[in-house]
């Protein structure tokens, strides 16, 4: 629900993106940040998880969501409400001994860590756009070169020792399999990267004047009533539509991959993730 | 010479000083019955939820001469404006929706008695309908919460109710912005957090909340007006003993499962049923603890307004597993179907899937994608529900899925216009790859990751209620998007790219428009003041006025 039910992010300049559905960033979701959440003290952190472990785990399990006897504590009320080890020191105290809890006695500063690591664990299940994506190398290489030269026609546009020549190397095989199905927009790179191929992979159009001069160049925008591309030259050029005037002809480079969305086999997919990671 | 500069310097102050302004009386309760007309009384402009109005005196003849007649920007500046709220001092500086691509009035304003009235996250306002000038400003100091949006108001003779990201409801006196009172909704520390515009229905204010990114439970509740007190509450997942329990593997999971219902309903004064659109279950797209059909979550339920008692349901996307709640307008239409008459509830769904019921016993009478690129689904089952593909739920190496997360369409009204027979939806056809990352057999939030993948463009499409047909449809830049119809023989909307445009609602073919600063952030809506009609629409931080030249 989060980050898409604000759903119109909305940029005044739409890039030609926009044209093949590409969505824009979703917000809220950064790149995992290294060496963990920076909000949260990370010695406390582990401090608190190790104490967790050997007091807490063996009820609460080691990820703290729940086990043998005791609840899941990512969901626990009590919890969520604690504000740095305060609320759940004071029931630490007393435990729940009607149901089997024992009470705990720990200092401040120990229950602070416990609640430190708590507190991390929802942050980590609340920022979805930081989950880590498992290993998705399922696929059979063989079959997917097999595709690659076969039914995908992909061989018609690229060459494992031309433009794919160490491809592999290059992405990681999340960003390997999302440039696969669409090699611009959010599918290979979660934000930025630009440069000159990703200029190329982007639509081009051709305005040509009722008096037969004629503009090329990158399409920037096209709506039912201007058309604005920018030329070889660097500069913008925009023109006024009325109908079919003047003639607007536009040329999508990845026209095939946007034809490819209705047809992929989620196997087929996952097959030349595999087989283009092999080449290094 | 100098004294009458100051004289009229004066004059001027006094007129534009807000203080000094005051709106100018209540709203006459057998208005929210009628079609929108002169006034337009709550969010969805009259019960209904149709973005329809009977006005015509800008109409398809004239539209050309359509033009500009006020810009309002909103002040998020808490200076002058009168504050309320249980957050810190230093929270007024926030707000607006800064957090999403900066501030958008997702609202739709009310107009009742020549005041605009709306909100924005911490923000709500009176504005005058004829000028656009501010009457009243009133900031809220926020504890926290997402600030993604707001849908606006709703309004009980001279009193305002709105919610806020931390899940108040708060009461203003729409006389002067003085807040009556603020009552807690839900723990924002759970990460709920509120954007519907509340839903008057006699003496009941609804309301409802979101967030999903914790496994809590989701509820719409009653409050008496006068009071805030609540008058009834009903979750969106049943509890042990209710029917419906059978589609959650036990207690726990219907009690951690979601269905936020955060669109504002639509109500039928006959039937007496509020017809309430519930959200998607939790956890959101990693369903291995869940297993069952997770009722009431991604449905449509009708509820008796004065109880809260459920009647029917309709459930729009069994065991969801791709974040596609059911909040989108459940659209009542009184229509035929085989040439008797009937009462209808039409709902184009983020599944893609166009539905049309029998709002009377919530029966389905059709069921029709009404985008080309669907993929997730196998079939129909025989109670008029999508059978899901299980391959096409998260997989750990990648499953394909369109529409996205995002939904084929999403929250912003649609509209359906009685003249044509025709139902208007901004549409997506986009497509991610979804990878399951929670694998746990108690996943927590989320519990998976999505990549979007391009897609197969966007359209503004007319949907034949009877059939569920395409009858025309036309690229936009946008997919989800805002719209309105008037018997004036017209169709507002947006291109996407920042262009507020006239359609001819039978073709599509564009009439008119005007480039705003930003896209329309919600529907238009249109009202009639001193015998000339406005439409007006929420385009980024700015309100546009749009009115015929004499």
């Amino acid at each position: 629900m989060k980050g898409t039910k604000g759903i119109v992010i909305v940029a005044f300049t739409v890039w030609a993106t926009a044209l093949v559905g590409a969505k824009l960033p979703a917000a809220g979701n950064p790149p995992a940040p290294q060496g963990g959440d920076k909000r949260f003290d990370q010695a406390a952190v582990e401090r608190g998880q190790k104490m967790f472990v050997a007091q807490c785990g063996f009820c609460h399990g080691s990820k703290a969501t729940g086990g043998q006897s005791g609840p899941d504590l990512i969901r626990s009320v009590l919890v969520m409400g604690d504000e740095d080890g305060k609320q759940l020191g004071e029931f630490l105290k007393v435990g729940r001994p009607d149901k089997g809890m024992p009470k705990f006695d720990l200092s401040q500063e120990q229950a602070r860590d416990i609640a430190t690591f708590l507190h991390q664990r929802i942050a980590a299940v609340i920022e979805r756009g930081d989950y880590k994506i498992l290993n998705i190398l399922v696929g059979d290489a063989k079959a997917g070169e097999a595709f690659f030269n076969g039914a995908g026609k992909c061989n018609t546009c690229h060459s494992p020792t031309g433009d794919l020549q160490g491809i592999g190397a290059k992405y990681d095989p999340v960003d390997l399999q999302g440039r696969i199905v669409m090699p611009r927009g959010r599918g290979g790179r979660r934000r930025g990267a630009a440069g000159a191929q990703a200029l190329r992979s982007l639509p081009t159009v051709t305005v040509t004047l009722p008096s037969g001069q004629s503009f090329t160049g990158l399409l920037l925008r096209v709506t039912d009533f201007d058309v604005m591309l920018r030329d070889d030259s660097g500069t913008l050029r925009s023109f006024t539509r009325d109908g079919e005037t003047p003639k607007v002809e536009v040329k999508d480079p990845l026209q095939a991959h946007v034809d490819m969305l209705s047809k992929w086999k989620d196997s087929d997919i996952h097959n030349m993730t595999a087989y283009l990671v092999t080449l290094k | 010479m100098k004294i009458k500069k100051y004289l009229f310097a004066s004059i001027l102050a006094l007129l534009f000083a807000p203080s000094a302004l005051f709106a100018q009386g209540p709203l006459d309760p057998s208005l929210l019955l009628k079609p929108a007309t002169d006034a337009w009384p709550s969010y969805h402009g009259d019960y209904s939820g149709r973005h329809y109005s009977t006005l015509k005196q800008i109409n398809a003849s004239n539209v050309k001469g359509l033009t500009l007649a006020w810009i309002h920007r909103v002040n998020l500046n808490p200076d002058g404006a009168i504050t309320g709220g249980e957050g810190p001092e230093s929270a007024l500086t926030a707000g607006g929706g800064m957090e999403f691509g900066g501030p958008q009035i997702k609202a739709i304003p009310l107009m009742v008695n020549g005041v605009l009235y709306f909100a924005m996250p911490d923000h709500a306002y009176a504005v005058d309908a004829r000028t656009g000038r501010q009457i009243w400003h009133y900031a809220w100091k926020t504890r926290g919460g997402i600030h993604i949006g707001n849908r606006g108001m709703g309004m009980y003779g001279d009193y305002l109710y709105f919610e806020t990201p931390d899940n108040y409801v708060v009461s203003l006196d729409a006389r002067t912005g003085k807040e009556r009172w603020h009552k807690l909704i839900a723990d924002v520390k759970q990460e709920y957090f509120s954007t519907p515009a509340p839903l008057v229905i006699g003496n009941h204010v609804i309301i409802g909340m979101g967030g999903d990114s914790l496994d809590v439970p989701g509820w719409l509740e009653s409050r008496d007006p006068e009071t805030g007190e609540i008058q009834w509450k009903w979750y969106t997942t049943p509890r042990k003993g209710e029917p419906g329990f059978e589609t959650w593997p036990d207690e726990y999971s219907a009690a951690h499962g979601g269905g936020m219902p955060w669109q504002p309903p639509t109500y039928d004064p006959e039937l007496n049923l509020l017809y309430v659109p519930t959200g998607n279950p939790n956890p959101v797209l990693a369903g291995q603890s869940r297993n069952g059909d997770n009722l009431w979550t991604a449905s449509i339920v009708a509820l008796n307004p004065d109880t809260g008692k459920m009647v029917w349901w309709f459930q729009c996307s069994p065991h969801d597993t791709h974040d596609w709640d059911a909040t989108q307008v459940p659209v009542l239409i009184d229509g035929q179907i085989d040439g008797r008459p009937r009462k209808l509830l039409a709902q184009a769904n983020r599944t893609g899937f166009f539905f049309l019921l029998d709002r009377t016993n919530g029966k389905n009478i059709l069921t029709k994608p009404f985008i080309e690129s669907l993929n997730w689904y196998k079939g129909i089952d025989e109670k008029g529900q999508p059978i899901r593909d299980p391959e096409k739920d998260p997989q750990i190496a990648g499953a394909l899925v369109s529409p996205t997360t995002d939904g084929a369409t999403n929250w912003p009204a649609p509209s359906f216009n009685p003249d044509t027979g025709l139902f208007y939806v901004g549409t997506s056809q986009s497509y991610s790859l979804f990878y399951l990352t929670d694998t746990d057999p108690r996943p927590q939030g989320w519990g998976a990751a999505e990549r979007g993948v391009g897609g197969l463009g966007n359209y503004l499409r007319a949907i034949d209620y009877k059939t569920g047909k395409v009858v025309w449809k036309h690229s936009t830049l946008i997919g989800a998007q805002g719209l309105l119809s008037t018997a004036g023989g017209l169709l507002f909307g947006s291109d996407g790219a920042g262009n507020f445009v006239a359609y001819d609602p039978l073709t599509g073919k564009p009439l008119w428009h005007a480039g705003l600063t930003a896209n329309p952030s919600n529907a238009p809506q249109t009202y009639m003041l001193d015998g000339r009609q406005y439409v007006v629409v929420g385009a980024g931080d700015s309100l546009f006025a749009f009115m015929l030249q004499r």
